[in-house]
C-alpha cells in the first residue's frame, strides 16, 4: 500500500509539474521563442486570483477563464508588438534574442506583480482535504490540477497534429519560407500559438495558486522547473513531457520518502545532467 | 491589498518628493536652514523580496516606526535619523554588495543588520572589517556572535530556544514520539538541532526526522511522517514550507497530537492560507501584546496608526534595535563605533521586549522565544505560565 501511495503521490505531483511546463513546451518547444517571463506570468495569474478570491470571495476556479482571456490577449500584443519583430530580425539568432527580450520583460511583470500584490507570499485556501479511495489519500487540489494538466496537454496535442490550424503552426515554426508558400499566414498563427500559450500558463497560475505559496519572486523556480521538465521530456513533444513530468514525479516522490527533503529537491537537477549526458539529442527542438 | 498598495505608492510619491521639497525649503531658509544639524543616517538591507520577504517586511515596519517616534521626539544628539536601506532580495550575496555600498558609497553613520541569520553570516565578514557596530534584531544563530564576529551585536532571542517549550509540554501530556525537521537554513538549523538534543533530553523517541531545502512538495515527507506515528511533528522552517507542510500532512491524512512551527504561524498570511487547518498550531515569539514592558503598549498603537495591522516579534524586534542603538548613542554622546560597541557589550536596555543585554562577545543573554497557540483564528500566548492568554489546546485536529 506504502508502494502504491507513493506512485499516487508521484503522479499527482507530476500533473502540478505538467501544468507548470506544458504551455511553455508550446512557446519554446514548438515556436522557438525561449520566454524567460513564463514563470512571471504563473506567479502574476496566481496573485491575480489570491485577490480575486479575497475580493469577491468567489472559487478560485472562477478565476480560471479570467487569467486565461486575460492573458492571452496582453499575449498577443506583446507577440505582435516585441516578439515578432525581434524573431524576424534575429535571423539565426533568434532564439537567443528571444531569451533577453523575455529576461527584461520577466523583471517588468514581477516588478509590476510587487507594485500590485506586494512581496509577501500568498496561497488561496481551497480543496485541502482529499479523496479516499481504501487507504490512498488522493489530495483534492493536486488532483483537479492534474486533471486540468492532462486535458490540456491532449487538447494541444490534438491541436498540433489533428487540425490545420495547429499544423499551420507546426509548418510555420519548421520553415516560415515554406509556410508562406503554402499560403498560411505566418504571422497571424504565430499570434494565435503565442496567446494560447501564454493564456494558458496564466491558467496554470490560477490553479497552482491553491497548491502551494506564491509571491512574484516565485517566477524564477517556476521558470526553471519548467525547463527542466521540457527539457528531459524533449522539447515540443507534448506526450513526452506529460511522461517525463509524471515520472519526474514519481522518482521525486520516492526519493522524498526514503532518503530525505534534500535528496528530493536535488532529484530534477541531477536528471536533467545525466540526459544531458546521455541523450544529447534530446535538446533539439521538434522540427 | 489594493488600497494598501495604493497608500504605498502615495507615500512612495511622498518619499521620493520630500528630498526636493526639503532643498527648496533649504534655498527659501537661507543660513539658518544650511546651519540646521546634518541627519544621522541608519543604513540597512531588508528581504523585501525572496522567500524571506513576508517575514522581513515586518522588521522593516518596525525599524521605520522606530525612527519615525524619535524624530518625533527630536532625534538623537539634537539630530534626525534618516533611514537608508535596499532591497537584498533574501540574497546573502545582494546583501554583501549592498552593505559594501552602504559603508563604502553611501558613508552611513550607523548600521542595522538584514533580516535572517542566513544573510548575517554573509555580511559579518564585512561589518567586521569596517569596525562597524551593528544591531542585529533579525539574526538569532548564537554561532555568529560567539566565534569572533565581535562588531555584530544579537538584539533577539536565540534560534535554539525556539519551539523549547513545546516538547516539554509535550512529554508532560503523554506524549513518547517526535518528528522533527529543519530547513536548510542558518536558523533553522540551529534551532532543529537544538530540538534534536532537547528530545533526546526528554526521553522522546523520534519516530522521524529530516531536513530540507525550500521546496514545494512535502507529500513524501508528510507520508513519512504518517507511517511513523509521531505524537509532536515539530518544524523549523520559513512561511512557504510551514504553509506546505499542514497542507500536506492534511493530505495525507494524519494529524499529530501536537503539531508546532516556527516563524510562519505567526504572520498573519499563514491564519488565511491554512483557515481551519492552522487551529492548534503552536509556534513562537519572542515579544507578545500583553508584555508588561515600558512602552509595548504605545509601539502597539502606534504600529497600528501607522501600518494598519498588527506587528509581530520581528516588528518589535526592529523596534528594539532602534532602543538599543539609541540608548547606546544617547549614552555615550557619540557616533563612535568602538564606544557604541564598549557600551552596548556593558550595559542592559529596557525595550518593548523586555530586558537587552549582551555578553562581551555580543550574544544577548536571557531573552528567549515565548510559545504562542493558534486558537479558532486568534494567536494566544500559552508559555510563560506567568502571561499566559490562555491554556493549550491539546490535541491538534487538523480540521
Amino acid at each position: 500500500m506504502l508502494a502504491l501511495q507513493l506512485l499516487v503521490n508521484g503522479v499527482l505531483l507530476g500533473g502540478l509539474y505538467v501544468l507548470v511546463a506544458q504551455s511553455l513546451n508550446l512557446i519554446f518547444g514548438v515556436m522557438g521563442v525561449v520566454n524567460l517571463a513564463h514563470g512571471a506570468v504563473i506567479a502574476l495569474a496566481g496573485l491575480f486570483t489570491y485577490w480575486f478570491t479575497a475580493q469577491t470571495g468567489a472559487s478560485p476556479l472562477l478565476a480560471v477563464p479570467i487569467a486565461f482571456v486575460a492573458a492571452a490577449l496582453a499575449g498577443a500584443v506583446g507577440q505582435r508588438l516585441l516578439i515578432e519583430p525581434v524573431m524576424r530580425a534575429g535571423g539565426s539568432k533568434s532564439e537567443l534574442l528571444s531569451l533577453i527580450v523575455t529576461f527584461g520583460l520577466s523583471y517588468i511583470l514581477i516588478e509590476l506583480a510587487l507594485q500590485l500584490f506586494g512581496a509577501d507570499f500568498v496561497s488561496v485556501p481551497y480543496l485541502q482535504s482529499s479523496w479516499t479511495l481504501g487507504s490512498l489519500a488522493f489530495g483534492k487540489a493536486l488532483v483537479v490540477a492534474g486533471a486540468f494538466a492532462a486535458g490540456m496537454s491532449a487538447l494541444l496535442y490534438l491541436w498540433l497534429n489533428h487540425t490545420m490550424s495547429g499544423k499551420a503552426l507546426l509548418a510555420a515554426s519548421q520553415s516560415p519560407t515554406g509556410a508562406i508558400c503554402c499560403g498560411i499566414d505566418v504571422a497571424r498563427v504565430r499570434v494565435t500559438a503565442f496567446a494560447i500559450g501564454v493564456g494558458l500558463a496564466a491558467a496554470a497560475g490560477a490553479l497552482v495558486i491553491v497548491i502551494m505559496p506564491v509571491a512574484p519572486q516565485t517566477a524564477a523556480d517556476l521558470n526553471l522547473l519548467a525547463f527542466v521538465i521540457i527539457a528531459l521530456g524533449g522539447l515540443g513533444d507534448y506526450v513526452g513531457v506529460a511522461i517525463a513530468a509524471v515520472l519526474l514525479g514519481i522518482a521525486q516522490s520516492v526519493a522524498g520518502y526514503y532518503l530525505g527533503g534534500n535528496a528530493e529537491y536535488v532529484l530534477p537537477y541531477v536528471l536533467l545532467l545525466a540526459v544531458m549526458v546521455a541523450l544529447p539529442g534530446r535538446f533539439r527542438r521538434v522540427r | 491589498m489594493t488600497s494598501s498598495r495604493l497608500a504605498l505608492t502615495f507615500r512612495g510619491a511622498v518619499r521620493l518628493a520630500a528630498p526636493l521639497l526639503g532643498g527648496l525649503a533649504m534655498l527659501a531658509g537661507g543660513a539658518g536652514a544650511a546651519r540646521a544639524a546634518k541627519p544621522i543616517v541608519i543604513g540597512t538591507t531588508i528581504s523585501e523580496t525572496g522567500p524571506l520577504a513576508t517575514d522581513a517586511s515586518y522588521q522593516l515596519k518596525g525599524i521605520q516606526l522606530g525612527i519615525a517616534e524619535v524624530n518625533a521626539h527630536g532625534g538623537w544628539l539634537g539630530r534626525k535619523l534618516v533611514l537608508k536601506y535596499y532591497d537584498d532580495k533574501s540574497s546573502p550575496g545582494a546583501a554583501v554588495r549592498l552593505y559594501q555600498r552602504l559603508i563604502t558609497l553611501d558613508k552611513v553613520n550607523l548600521l542595522l543588520g538584514p533580516y535572517s541569520s542566513l544573510v548575517t553570516i554573509a555580511i559579518a565578514p564585512l561589518i567586521n572589517k569596517y569596525h562597524m557596530a551593528t544591531l542585529e534584531p533579525g539574526a538569532s544563530v548564537p554561532d555568529i556572535y560567539e566565534k569572533g564576529n565581535k562588531w555584530n551585536l544579537m538584539n533577539t532571542a536565540d534560534s535554539t530556544t525556539y519551539l523549547h517549550q513545546l516538547l516539554p509540554l509535550a512529554k508532560a501530556s503523554g506524549a513518547k514520539s517526535v518528528a522533527l525537521l529543519g530547513l536548510e537554513s542558518a536558523y533553522s538549523l540551529a534551532c532543529y538541532h537544538a530540538r534534536v538534543a532537547q528530545a533526546k533530553q526528554l526521553g522522546l523517541k523520534i519516530a522521524y526526522s529530516t531536513t530540507y531545502t525550500l521546496q514545494t512538495d512535502f507529500s513524501s515527507i508528510a507520508l513519512a511522517i504518517k507511517n511513523a506515528k509521531p505524537d509532536v511533528v515539530l518544524e523549523c522552517g520559513y512561511y512557504p514550507d510551514s504553509v506546505n507542510l499542514v497542507r500536506s500532512l492534511h493530505e495525507q491524512g494524519f494529524a499529530p497530537r501536537f503539531l508546532g512551527e516556527t516563524v510562519g504561524p505567526v504572520e498573519a498570511a499563514y491564519l488565511k492560507a491554512l483557515g481551519p487547518l492552522s487551529n492548534r498550531v503552536y509556534s513562537n515569539s519572542g515579544w507578545w501584546f500583553n508584555f508588561k514592558t515600558p512602552g509595548n503598549k504605545a509601539f502597539i498603537a502606534a504600529y497600528e496608526k501607522m501600518f494598519h495591522s498588527l506587528p509581530d516579534y520581528h516588528a518589535a524586534a526592529g523596534f528594539t534595535a532602534i532602543q538599543v542603538l539609541g540608548a547606546a548613542v544617547t549614552a555615550t554622546h557619540s557616533l563612535d563605533q568602538n564606544k557604541i560597541r564598549a557600551w552596548i557589550v556593558t550595559h542592559s536596555v529596557s525595550t518593548i521586549q523586555g530586558k537587552i543585554h549582551d555578553n562581551a562577545y555580543g550574544h544577548t543573554i536571557g531573552a528567549v522565544q515565548d510559545m504562542v497557540q493558534v486558537q479558532h483564528g486568534v494567536l494566544k500566548l500559552i508559555r510563560p505560565a506567568a502571561l499566559a492568554q490562555a491554556k493549550p489546546e491539546i490535541p491538534y485536529t487538523g480540521h
